[in-house]
């Protein structure tokens, strides 16, 4: 005898409930099918078709399903959406940022060929968004069917805090008082040299200048071109730090401006420690030069610093974007 | 037409609520699951079978209810009847309803004014 209709409903409908439900549901749900198609057989429907009705009515088998069981037809609920999103877009900023920047140091250390590095890098980026977002997804599936408590109440001091827009009287001086350091340093290095260089030790009794002899960081070879450069970038920060002051705030103008000097100072940079020019050969022999340390070390000293460079300037790049995206939302 | 349309999410939201009402009160004579869908239909209360038969369920769950299997009919049905602290949440939830209906008219009586 083949199952009807009716047998097969109820079937799919208790399969996925609780198994002490399963024959109370089932008796329960058959009489009520039973009562309602006798009803309509006594409207004058044929019985095939008054079945058809009363099971269409009563809809999906899993959602009946689910409404007696209370289970939630949704992957994650109003109750656990924020901290659910909240959560992935904090983890989606840093961590792959942190794992592409960290394999690439690796990467450039172990001196990997281009085409592989930039094969590896996508995979990491790509590999830690989708696990970030496998991961934590999965473990707020689970706290909705749980019902556990994440312990996030939200009060007035999760209010986010007005924005620095980066404009004020002490942003200004802070930038002016960095380039001119910055201005200086270079000038020193180039008039009287940073390294103080000691022929046979240190005597604590004697000033320090008369046993030394002081010795540029960067290749004075560089002078005037190079280092003349520098200055310029400066002068334009400079003078970009005081329009941003005078403007009461960042625009994209301002923006754009402040990228492309991020972009020269890193190229330049990079490129002058690719070619081997930035640094006085002669600091450099004293330095790594000596018989006790490997030659590998000025090279992964070499990618640090430039991985730092890029760093900054991508950094400082993105924050002016960040700062004139708020002062237009003033 | 298109009010209607547009107006159902609306009365499905006001009406949310009622059926467990109207159960708690229909319920006070014990009755079995399509009973009381019609019932309920008599009385101009529109639920469906398939939120109906698991809300009564719940309800039983949460002990506002109380079943008992009867076969003595050809048919054996489970038929529910309103406990004891069914009788009196449907009491607070009566008094609730009074005090809303009063609210709508203290509203409508202050435009006409």
């Amino acid at each position: 005898m083949t199952a009807t209709l009716t047998d097969r409903y109820i079937s799919a409908t208790v399969r996925t409930l609780p198994q002490d439900a399963q024959a109370d549901v089932r008796a329960e749900l058959s009489a009520a099918i039973a009562d309602d198609i006798e009803a309509r057989l006594e409207q004058g429907e044929v019985r095939q078709d008054a079945e058809r009705a009363v099971l269409t009515a009563l809809g999906d088998p899993d959602v009946l399903a689910a409404s007696y069981a209370d289970r939630p037809l949704q992957l994650i609920g109003p109750r656990y959406y924020l901290t659910w999103w909240r959560l992935l877009k904090l983890l989606w900023t840093i961590a792959p940022v942190t794992a592409v920047v960290g394999v690439l140091i690796a990467q450039l250390i172990a001196d990997a060929p281009i085409a592989e590095t930039i094969g590896v890098l996508l995979s990491v980026a790509i590999g830690t968004i989708v696990h970030v977002g496998f991961w934590t997804t999965l473990v707020f599936i689970i706290l909705e069917r749980t019902g556990a408590d994440t312990g996030e109440r939200w009060t007035l001091d999760a209010l986010p805090e007005p924005q620095e827009t980066g404009a004020g009287r002490g942003d200004l001086i802070a930038s002016l008082a960095f380039l001119g350091l910055a201005a200086g340093a270079l000038l020193w290095d180039r008039s009287i040299g940073f390294v103080l260089v000691a022929e046979n030790g240190v005597d604590i009794g004697v000033g320090l200048g008369s046993q030394t002899t002081a010795m540029p960081v960067l290749n004075s070879e560089l002078w005037p071109w190079w280092p003349g450069g520098m200055l310029i970038l400066i002068a334009f920060e400079a003078a970009l730090a005081i329009a941003v002051y005078a403007r009461h705030g960042w625009t994209t103008g301002f923006a754009w401006l402040n990228t492309v000097l991020a972009v020269v100072f890193s190229t330049v940079i990079l490129y002058l420690l690719i070619t081997s020019q930035l640094f006085n050969p002669e600091f450099v022999d004293y330095t790594l030069g000596r018989g006790n340390v490997p030659p590998e070390v000025g090279r992964i000293l070499a990618i640090l610093l430039g991985a730092g460079v890029v760093g900054v300037s991508l950094w400082n790049a993105i924050d002016g974007w960040l700062k004139s995206r708020r002062s237009v939302a003033h | 037409m298109k009010d209607s349309d547009d107006f159902d999410p609306q009365l499905l939201e006001l009406r949310r609520g009622t059926i467990v009402l109207a159960c708690l009160h229909l319920l006070r004579h014990a009755g079995y699951g399509y009973g009381l869908l019609e019932d309920l239909a008599r009385h101009g209360f529109a639920a469906d079978a398939n939120t109906l038969y698991p809300l009564l369920r719940r309800l039983e769950k949460q002990g506002y209810l109380t079943s008992e299997w009867n076969t003595e009919e050809s048919r054996p049905r489970k038929f529910y009847l309103t406990s004891a602290a069914g009788l009196r949440l449907a009491d607070t939830l009566t008094t609730e309803w009074a005090a809303l209906t009063e609210a709508i008219a203290s509203l409508t009586h202050g435009r006409t004014e």
